[in-house]
């Protein structure tokens, strides 16, 4: 025993010509390590938690009565009610269009499989306010849709509208958060393996069995994770909506009305801003932590 | 024949995976699929199975045709090289699948899950889920999984490639003999020629998307028909020109020479030699312990073969000048393999 | 064995058409559709025409400023990028985890919310914005300002982007070079950044697309200003859209979608080009 002892110390002090380049190699390497964490962590404070703590502060600062008129107002609580309304038809679309679509790039081989995953990746890309503007010229008074819309209004007897209404709200909605749930799924699945499916159905399982029993326990947490992350974007999205929301009380989501009042600019305005800010930052917290519990649940499962 | 594939033709894009392949093979036969790696044995699997689509031929299984067949209806058990348990459900539930999807009544299928499971050794691991096993275990379980449904045909890719060498050899005779107990016609994929050898009944060896050969274990050892079945078996040495090498009759047309370490006699120089017209002088440069065995690296007249002498000969030292004297060699021309027998053993029998 | 695989065979895996009809038909209404609008009503414009509402004093100015603010910022998180994700990966220390969790924040944080704030920071008024303007540098309102929203929006990209590469990358090769002498710089430069380059370059490319893009992180500090030329494109866009012109901002729009899928197309190449070369190690 002792002899190895030994040999492992000859040949460890060997690699290292001497004690002394030795000693400075190690605190070379110990001054980066806390000058590099010391820049990380001021980074993420000045630059990340600062803005949390910035929103805060400002929706508080005429105190606590303030605060709860602000959020109570009527404006507040019919953005809220139409926030809440796109972001539940949001995330149960694109979760149903997710766990579709992540089956099909996973488990099939097809031509276009590269186009298609990358159409489906492009509102991640583009400027949310192209996404409004598209649905403008879709279903828009200049948008060739716009006389089908019409057409169905007439023979239903319905008045459904699309842009600068309730339904414009919930497409832009739908339209940036649409990649949201199948990026979560599709790398799981990938490292999955297709081998589990080929057997089940080697013996005769058909397609919604072998989902149920065989894919769906393996993506349950990325499907958890996945819905979480599209209900956060969803929540804030700002950009689409603005270009196709225009009543305030009627169409406008939490962010709008954020919007509106911020461009007021009165003291009190901008505070009842931060106020209904702080609110999707309770959120964005919220999120961060469900994250980081379900990505951990994630990785030890599999 | 249970089996027929023919005339199977198999692309993917330019890639020819299957090139014209026909076999057949018998009912309760346990075949291995051997050849080195993307050679097409297991596409040839995945077709039969139904996992793959031939573009060209056509498979028979028990006299049917069953191109058109979904995999589910061919009756047959698969053992994928991953072994493919469903990593959410117990052991139990693994093997019970196929039969619920039979629609099999509970208590029967309890009966024979636990049957198979006591069958495979894994008894009272009902509960486990896959990743709580061993290597060999998994193996166990996807085998009983397989098995379940009681299929006409058993068809395993590569079912020992992931287990630790010592496991693979303890499961390779427990997998043959529980096939034979069965009964079940079986076939296997391998490149593993010791595997073939050990475990199989008959050998079909693929290369380059064609059929080179099939036969039993001793056929495809000892008379290789085809240059590539002479070349993939043993541990040959290619002797550029067997001429040099007394005295092998002259195949014109001939154009390279095998020759396997056990057809290599080594005798050292204070040994008796016996053909001693017929042996040619060399050098040994290395020398391999091979447990059971030395194995030699003879150079003659630079040309290096391999050759093995026992742990009871005498030994030998690298450096030393030995005789070499060589029984058979297999001379390939074109695709064809022929066995030439060493003229001198031919005379002496003659002799006497 | 998984490259033979790639053919066009059949899938014994149920549910093929059915999962395709219904992929196909999402996209082609929710995305494709509402997008190929904007392509018809820009290709109704002659090139002359659509020439000249691109070439607008305040559009050109425009695009000059998100490229540049983007570009700028995408730099800074390519730093940060990569000295965050190494002390993620390579150190440990306590409060870690939550360092790790708040890099997520701004893809979680409302863009509206994070451009008051920060423009409520870095105003005259704020904090740290009073020091700055004391020392006589106006953030809030110019480009900078621009460029430090881009850069919050922006970090999580670089990071996450590189993270998992880091993480992937064999102790071993580090210490390979380690053992044959080479000093932890030369290790670092010659060995470990060449291979974290491509992910970095992804990063940067991302953070990139999006920063050009982005509109409501930013369109509160940047004030707007056609004399300071700190209007970026999305609120060109939409300013053009409110007075209805829609010949503009469609033109508008579809160069600024040529130019998110130039990035999108350039960061697959780089993609597929990495997967190449670790497939072949």
């Amino acid at each position: 025993m002792e002899s190895v002892i030994e040999k492992n110390k000859f040949s460890a002090s060997e690699k290292n010509y001497s004690e002394d380049s030795l000693k400075k190699d190690e605190r070379g390497r110990k001054i980066t390590k806390y000058v590099l964490i010391t820049i990380s962590v001021l980074f993420i404070l000045l630059m990340l938690v600062l803005p949390l703590v910035s929103v805060i502060v400002n929706s508080l600062k005429e105190g606590l009565a303030f605060y709860f008129k602000a959020l109570s107002t009527q404006y507040v609580l019919s953005a809220l009610g139409v926030t809440l309304l796109a972001t539940v038809i949001a995330v149960l679309v694109n979760t149903f269009f997710g766990v579709v679509a992540s089956y099909l790039l996973t488990k099939f081989n097809f031509k276009g499989k590269n186009v298609l995953s990358t159409l489906i990746d492009i509102p991640f890309s583009i400027s949310p306010v192209i996404a409004g503007l598209s649905f403008i010229m879709t279903f828009g008074r200049s948008g060739w849709a716009k006389p089908i819309v019409d057409s169905i209004n007439s023979a239903l007897g319905t008045d459904i509208q699309i842009v600068f209404a309730i339904p414009g709200v919930i497409l832009a909605t739908i339209f940036v958060t649409f990649p949201f749930v199948s990026r979560e799924i599709v790398p799981v699945l990938n490292t999955v393996g297709t081998d589990e499916e080929e057997a089940a159905a080697l013996m005769g399982a058909g397609g919604f069995k072998i989902f149920r029993k065989i894919t769906f326990p393996h993506i349950k947490w990325a499907l958890v994770y996945g819905i979480i992350l599209c209900t956060a974007r969803a929540l804030g999205e700002f950009g689409a909506v603005h270009a196709l929301s225009k009543t305030r009380g009627g169409t406008f989501t939490l962010p709008l009305e954020i919007d509106a009042l911020y461009m007021q600019g009165s003291a009190d305005s901008i505070t009842s801003a931060f106020a209904a800010s702080s609110l999707l930052v309770l959120i964005a917290i919220a999120v961060l932590i469900l994250r980081n519990i379900f990505e951990a649940r994630a990785k030890n499962k599999s | 024949m249970y089996i027929e594939l023919k005339n199977i033709q198999k692309y993917y894009g330019d890639f020819k995976a299957s090139d014209n392949v026909s076999f057949g093979i018998e009912k309760g036969r346990l075949v291995a699929l051997l050849g080195p790696s993307g050679s097409g044995k297991t596409t040839i699997l995945r077709m039969i199975a139904g996992l793959e689509q031939p573009d060209g031929g056509e498979i028979l299984i028990d006299g049917k045709v069953v191109n058109n067949i979904p995999a589910s209806k061919r009756g047959i058990g698969f053992v994928f090289q991953s072994y493919a348990l469903f990593r959410y459900m117990t052991v139990f539930d693994n093997v019970a699948f196929g039969l619920e999807l039979q629609k099999v009544p509970k208590d029967e299928i309890e009966k024979r899950v636990l049957e198979l499971i006591e069958l495979v050794g894994l008894k009272g691991m009902e509960k486990r889920y896959p990743n709580q096993l061993s290597g060999g275990q998994r193996q166990r379980v996807a085998f009983a999984r397989a098995l379940a449904p009681n299929p006409k045909v058993l068809l395993l890719d590569e079912p020992f490639a992931a287990i630790d060498a010592k496991v693979r050899q303890e499961l390779r005779s427990w997998l043959k003999k529980t096939i034979e107990q069965l009964g079940i016609t079986s076939i296997f994929v391998t490149h593993d020629q010791d595997e073939a050898i050990e475990v199989a009944d008959d050998i079909i060896i693929t290369n380059k998307g064609r059929i080179e050969q099939m036969g039993t274990p001793i056929e495809v050892y000892q008379k290789p028909n085809t240059a590539f079945s002479a070349s993939f078996f043993g541990q040959p040495s290619i002797l550029p020109d067997y001429k040099k090498f007394h005295t092998f009759e002259e195949r014109p047309g001939a154009e390279k020479a095998f020759v396997r370490p056990e057809f290599v006699k080594v005798t050292k120089k204070n040994e008796e030699l016996f053909y001693k017209d017929s042996s040619v002088e060399g050098t040994v440069e290395q020398i391999f312990f091979r447990g059971d065995t030395l194995e030699l690296l003879i150079n003659v007249d630079g040309v290096l073969i391999t050759a093995r002498r026992g742990l009871d000969e005498e030994l030998v030292n690298v450096g030393e000048k030995v005789d070499v004297f060589i029984y058979r060699i297999f001379v390939t021309e074109g695709e064809k393999a022929y066995l030439l027998q060493n003229l001198a053993i031919r005379e002496e029998s003659l002799v006497i | 064995m998984a490259q033979k695989k790639k053919g066009k065979s059949k899938s014994v895996i149920p549910g093929f058409r059915l999962t395709l009809g219904i992929t196909v038909l999402m996209v082609s209404l929710l995305i494709l559709i509402p997008l190929v609008s904007v392509l018809a009503y820009s290709f109704k414009l002659s090139p002359s025409e659509f020439f000249e509402l691109i070439t607008k004093k305040n559009v050109v100015s425009a695009f000059r400023t998100s490229i540049l603010c983007s570009f700028i910022a995408a730099l800074v998180n390519s730093v940060f990028g990569l000295i965050l994700a190494w002390v993620l990966v390579k150190y440990e220390f306590p409060g870690k985890k939550i360092l790790d969790g708040l890099i997520e924040l701004p893809f979680a944080l409302p863009t509206a919310v994070a451009g008051i704030t920060l423009t409520k920071m870095y105003s005259d008024t704020g904090f740290p914005g009073k020091f700055f303007s004391a020392a006589g540098i106006d953030i809030a309102y110019t480009k900078i300002g621009i460029v430090i929203a881009l850069v919050f929006i922006g970090i999580p990209f670089t990071v996450r982007a590189v993270q998992p590469v880091l993480e992937k990358l064999d102790p071993q090769y580090e210490e390979a070079a380690l053992i044959l002498g080479a000093s932890r710089q030369r290790t670092f430069f010659k060995v470990i950044f060449p291979e974290l380059f491509p992910s970095l370059l992804t990063g940067f490319g991302l953070a990139l697309a999006r920063g050009i893009g982005e509109y409501g992180s930013v369109i509160y500090i940047s004030g707007n200003s056609a004399k300071n030329n700190t209007q970026v494109v999305s609120y060109v866009i939409m300013q053009k859209l409110e007075r209805m012109d829609y010949a503009s901002a469609t033109a508008i729009a579809l160069v600024l979608l040529i130019i998110s899928f130039v990035l999108l197309f350039v960061i697959n190449i780089i993609q597929i080009r990495r997967s190449k070369r670790v497939s072949v190690r």
